[in-house]
C-alpha cells in the first residue's frame, strides 16, 4: 500500500460513492496508464451511461476521469489517466497508485450520453479525450446502432488504439486515425458534410480543439441538438466556498464549510428548519435573509426573487459575500 | 399527385447530399409562402396533400439529404403535421424544420374511446367520431406525434 | 411534509392494514399544487401508521390488480407503446427494479444475473424464469409486459434529450383520467398542457429542470390526488364512458361512504443507471370514505381539503358535482 491510499476524509463529492481497489494497471503510452478498479469483494458495481465519469479522491483533492467501458453491467470501472506534471497533483497521485491500492470514488456520473434517436454515432476524440469516445463506440457496438471515429493524436502516442480497432465492424464502420492537423482538417470537413440525417457528434479532448470542432459544425449547418462534448461536472453544484452565517434573533455565528450546506449546517447546530427534497425544487427550506447577497443555486425562487436577495433556500445555496444574517 | 409546376420527383431533381433549405408546399399554398432562403440552395416540391405517397416521396427525399439541410413545411395543419412527423422519423430536429401552418382548415381529432382519428372540418367545440359516433368534445391538448387534438366523450356524465 | 410532525393514533394498531399503510397525502386543511419531491424510500409516517419504505409497494392486492391490468392489456393494446429507442431503457427499468424487489424482499423474490443473463424468482407468483437482457424474445410478451405483470405500478419511460423529457415508452392501465396512448411522444410540458395554474405558477418547467438534473440512480418520489367512484383502478379518458355516469349520481347515493374513494397515487422518479432515462411509476392506493373516518384527524383534513378546494381544481379532478357532499359527510361525523 502505498500513502494516498490512506484517505483520512472522504471528500464531499465522493461521499455515498464506492470504496474500490486497483485490480490493473496498464501502461497506455508514455504519458497515459489506464487504471482499473473493482470491489474488493467482488461482484458487479453499478452499471453507467456511456460517456459517464469518476470522481476519484486523491489525498484531500478529487478529479474527475472518464469511464471506457460500454457501461453494461460491469464488475470493473477503468479510467485512463494522463500525467499532467504542473497541474493540481491528481494526475501524479493516479499515477503512483499501484494493485491493491484503496481510493474512494464517487458513483459515475453522466454528463456526455448518447442521443438515444440517433441513427449514427460521428466520434471525434483527440489525444486523452479518447476515453468517453472508446466507451461511445462500444456502446453503440452493443446496441446495435453504427458509429464512426476520428483520432487525433501525436505519432506513435494514441492511447487504446488497439481496442478501437477491435470494434471495427458493423458498429464501428470506420476508424480514421490522424496524427498531423492538416490532415485533421480535411477529414472532418468532409465528414461534416457528408453525414446522414440522423447523426449526432460527439467531441472529447483539450477544450480549444472542442471548440474548434463544435465551431467547424455549426459553420456547416449542424444544429445545436446534435452537438455533444463533454463538460466536466456541468451536471453537479460545486462544493462552494466557505462563509459565515449570523442568526439574528438568537445571536449565533456559525461557520459553513466547503462541501457541507447551509440546511446541514443548521440542523448540526441543533436549529429545526422544514424541508423535503434538500435539492432546491420544493420551497420548503426558504429562510429570510436580513444582509448579504446570496449565492442562489435553487430551483425554486422566481429570477426577480432571486435579485431581491431578501430569501434563499438553504438547502443548495450558499453565499457570495464573506458573512449572511439570518431572521433566525 | 404533384401539379404541373413543380420540380422533377426527388431522386432525380434533388442532387445527392443536398445540404440546403428543402421547401414543401401543399394544396393551394403557392411556393410565394415560403420566405427567401438567404441565398442558401433551396429545393422546392408541391404537393396537393399529405397523402401516402407524397410522405414516401419525401421520405426519400430526407434520405439522400445530408446533415445540416433544412426544412419548412407550408400548407394545411394537416398536411405539414403529417410532413413533419415523417421528418422527425428520418432524423430532423425540431429546430431544424420551420412550420408555415394556414390559419384555417381542418383539424385532426383523436377519439380515445375507439382509437380512431376523424377530420373535423367545421372546427367547433364537438364533432361526431367517424369511428364510433361517440360525440366528442375537443380540447386544445395536442400530439405532435399524432397531428391531432384529443377528444373524448362530450355528455358522458349526463347519460344517468 | 417534514414541517408537520405527525403523531400516528395511540388506537392506530387495531386499524386493518389497508388503513395502517395507506399514503395518506394532506399535511393540512387546504390543498394547492406544489413541487412536491423527497428523497425516496424514507419511511413516511402517517396518524394511522406509515408507508413509503420500499421502492416497488407490494400488498394485499398483488396478485387481483395485476389480473385486472391483464384484462385491460387484452382488451385495448394503446395502453402499452415503446417508441423504438426506448427499448434500451425498458431493459434498464426492468434490470433495475427486479434487483431492487429482491433487495427488499428476501423471502419470497430472488434476482441473479452473470453478464446478459438474469434469473427471477417470485414466489407469489410461482414463477422461476431465465432470460436475456437484450433479447425481447426471451420475455413472455417483451420486457415492458413482463414487467407490468410483476409490479402493481404503471410504467412510465421518459428519453432525456436536447434537455427535454419525451415521453417515449410505458405501460399504463390504471390512468387517473388521461390517455397514455395519446400522449405518447410528447414532452414534459405537452402532458402537463392541461393542468390548470401550474403554468402561472411555473411548477412544471422547475420540475422538469430538477428531474433533468438527477443523476442515474438517484430516486425521487412525490404523491397526487384524486377521487374515484367504485374500486375503480382503470379510470383512464379511453374507458371514460364507463366510469364517467357515475359522477352524476354519487352525491345521492346513500352508499356514498363506501362507494367513494380517495385515489392516492405514490409516483416514483428514477433516473435510470444505464440508458440515463427517467422510469416514472405511478402506484395507485384506494380507500373508502368510510375507511377514511376512522382516522379522525384524516376525516377532518380532508372534510376541509375538499370544502376549500378552488373550483378550478376540482372541475380538472372531475371532483366538482360531489365534493361538498363528500366534505358534508366528512365533517359532520
Ligand atoms: C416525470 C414524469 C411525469 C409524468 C410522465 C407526468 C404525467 C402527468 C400526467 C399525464 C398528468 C395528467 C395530465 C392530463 O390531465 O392529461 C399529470 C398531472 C399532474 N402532474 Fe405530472 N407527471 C410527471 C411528473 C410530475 C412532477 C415531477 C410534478 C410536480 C412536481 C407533476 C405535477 C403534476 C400536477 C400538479 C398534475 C395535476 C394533477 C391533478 O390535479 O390531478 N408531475 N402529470
Ligand atoms: S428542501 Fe426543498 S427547496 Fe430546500
Amino acid at each position: 500500500m502505498t500513502a494516498i491510499a490512506l484517505q483520512p476524509q472522504v471528500h464531499p463529492a465522493v461521499e455515498g460513492g464506492l470504496h474500490l481497489e486497483v485490480t490493473d494497471i496498464s501502461r497506455q503510452t508514455e504519458s497515459i496508464v489506464s487504471i482499473t478498479f473493482a470491489a474488493p469483494e467482488g461482484g458487479r458495481l453499478p452499471s453507467y451511461v456511456p460517456g459517464s465519469h469518476l470522481v476519484v479522491q486523491y489525498g484531500s483533492g478529487v478529479n474527475a476521469y472518464s469511464l471506457t467501458g460500454s457501461g453494461n453491467a460491469p464488475s470493473d470501472y477503468t479510467i485512463s489517466v494522463l500525467r499532467v506534471d504542473e497541474g493540481a497533483g491528481g494526475s501524479v497521485a493516479m499515477h503512483r497508485l499501484s494493485v491493491g491500492d484503496r481510493v474512494n470514488v464517487s458513483r459515475p456520473r453522466s454528463a456526455f450520453a448518447p442521443a438515444s434517436t440517433a441513427s449514427h454515432h460521428l466520434l471525434v476524440a483527440a489525444g486523452i479525450g479518447i476515453t468517453p469516445i472508446l466507451s461511445h463506440a462500444r456502446a453503440a457496438v452493443e446496441r446495435g446502432n453504427t458509429a464512426s471515429m476520428i483520432y487525433v493524436h501525436r505519432p506513435d502516442a494514441g492511447a487504446h488504439v488497439a481496442e478501437a480497432r477491435k470494434l471495427l465492424g458493423p458498429g464501428l464502420t470506420a476508424l480514421i486515425e490522424c496524427t498531423n492537423r492538416g490532415s485533421f482538417q480535411s477529414v472532418l470537413a468532409e465528414a461534416l458534410i457528408t453525414q446522414p440525417l440522423g447523426t449526432h457528434l460527439y467531441v472529447c479532448g483539450p477544450v480549444v480543439f472542442m471548440d474548434a470542432v463544435l465551431e467547424e459544425a455549426r459553420s456547416q449547418g449542424w444544429s445545436s441538438a446534435r452537438l455533444h462534448s463533454e463538460a466536466f461536472g456541468a451536471a453537479e453544484l460545486d462544493a462552494g466556498e466557505p462563509f459565515t452565517v449570523h442568526l439574528a434573533r438568537s445571536g449565533v455565528r456559525l461557520e459553513v464549510p466547503a462541501g457541507v450546506s447551509l440546511l446541514d449546517t443548521l440542523e448540526t447546530a441543533g436549529k429545526t428548519i422544514p424541508n423535503m427534497c434538500r435539492k432546491g425544487i420544493c420551497g420548503e427550506c426558504v429562510l429570510p435573509v436580513l444582509r448579504g447577497a446570496p449565492q442562489h443555486r435553487d430551483l425554486y425562487l422566481s429570477d426577480q426573487e432571486k435579485a431581491e436577495n431578501t430569501t434563499m433556500m438553504c438547502c443548495v445555496s450558499r453565499s457570495n459575500d464573506p458573512e449572511l444574517e439570518l431572521d433566525l | 399527385m404533384r401539379s404541373a409546376s413543380t420540380p422533377p420527383a426527388a431522386g432525380n431533381g434533388l442532387e445527392p447530399g443536398f445540404r440546403g433549405v428543402i421547401c414543401v408546399s401543399f394544396g393551394s399554398t403557392g411556393d410565394t409562402a415560403v420566405p427567401d432562403t438567404d441565398g442558401q440552395p433551396r429545393y422546392d416540391l408541391h404537393f396537393e396533400a399529405a397523402t401516402a405517397d407524397t410522405l414516401l416521396e419525401l421520405k426519400s427525399v430526407f434520405g439522400s439529404s445530408r446533415v445540416g439541410v433544412r426544412l419548412v413545411l407550408a400548407g394545411p395543419p394537416t398536411d405539414i403535421r403529417a410532413a413533419a412527423a415523417v421528418a422527425a422519423d428520418c432524423g430532423l430536429l425540431g429546430e431544424e424544420v420551420t412550420l408555415l401552418s394556414q390559419e384555417t382548415g381542418p383539424r385532426f381529432v383523436y377519439c380515445p374511446h375507439c382509437l380512431s382519428t376523424t377530420v373535423d372540418v367545421t372546427a367547433g367545440t364537438e364533432v361526431t367520431c367517424h369511428g364510433c359516433s361517440t360525440i366528442l368534445a375537443v380540447t386544445d391538448h395536442f400530439s405532435r406525434r399524432r397531428g391531432a387534438y384529443l377528444g373524448y366523450s362530450a355528455h358522458a356524465e349526463e347519460a344517468a | 411534509m417534514s414541517s408537520t410532525i405527525i403523531e400516528t393514533d395511540p388506537d392506530a394498531a387495531l386499524l386493518p392494514e389497508r388503513i395502517r399503510r395507506f399514503p395518506f397525502p394532506f399535511a393540512s386543511d387546504t390543498y394547492r399544487y406544489s413541487a412536491n419531491v423527497e428523497p425516496a424510500t424514507k419511511t413516511a409516517p402517517t396518524e394511522a401508521g406509515s408507508w413509503g419504505t420500499h421502492l416497488v409497494d407490494i400488498d394485499e392486492h398483488y396478485l387481483e390488480e395485476l389480473a385486472e391490468r391483464a384484462k385491460v392489456l387484452d382488451r385495448d393494446a394503446s395502453r402499452v407503446n415503446v417508441l423504438p429507442h426506448m427499448r434500451p431503457s425498458v431493459w434498464d427499468a426492468l434490470t433495475t427494479l427486479l434487483s431492487s424487489m429482491a433487495d427488499d424482499y428476501p423471502d419470497t423474490m430472488s434476482y441473479h444475473r452473470e453478464g446478459n443473463t438474469c434469473r427471477w424468482h417470485n414466489g407469489l407468483q410461482n414463477l422461476d424464469i431465465e432470460f436475456t437482457v437484450g433479447d425481447d424474445s426471451s420475455l413472455p410478451g417483451g420486457p415492458m409486459r413482463f414487467l407490468g405483470s410483476q409490479i402493481q405500478d404503471d410504467i412510465i419511460l421518459l428519453d432525456v434529450r436536447e434537455d427535454t423529457l419525451w415521453l417515449d415508452a410505458g405501460l399504463v392501465t390504471f390512468a387517473a383520467d388521461w390517455s397514455f396512448g395519446f400522449d405518447v411522444g410528447m414532452n414534459f410540458m405537452e402532458i402537463h398542457h392541461p393542468v390548470p395554474r401550474v403554468k402561472e405558477e411555473r411548477i412544471i418547467s422547475r420540475a422538469q429542470q430538477f428531474l433533468l438534473r438527477l443523476q442515474p440512480g438517484e430516486q425521487f418520489r412525490r404523491t397526487n390526488w384524486t377521487l374515484t367512484i367504485g374500486r375503480r383502478l382503470d379510470t383512464s379518458t379511453e374507458t371514460y364512458p364507463e366510469w364517467g355516469p357515475d359522477r352524476s349520481t354519487i352525491a345521492d347515493d346513500p352508499a356514498m361512504p363506501e362507494k367513494l374513494h380517495l385515489r392516492v397515487e405514490v409516483q416514483h422518479l428514477v433516473r435510470l443507471p444505464h440508458s440515463g432515462a427517467l422510469l416514472f411509476l405511478v402506484r395507485t392506493h384506494l380507500l373508502p370514505l368510510s375507511d377514511i373516518a376512522r382516522v379522525p384527524a384524516w376525516r377532518e383534513k380532508m372534510g376541509h381539503v375538499l370544502a376549500e378546494l378552488p373550483d378550478d381544481m376540482a372541475e380538472y379532478k372531475g371532483i366538482i358535482r360531489y365534493r361538498k357532499a363528500a366534505s358534508d359527510w366528512l365533517l359532520a361525523r
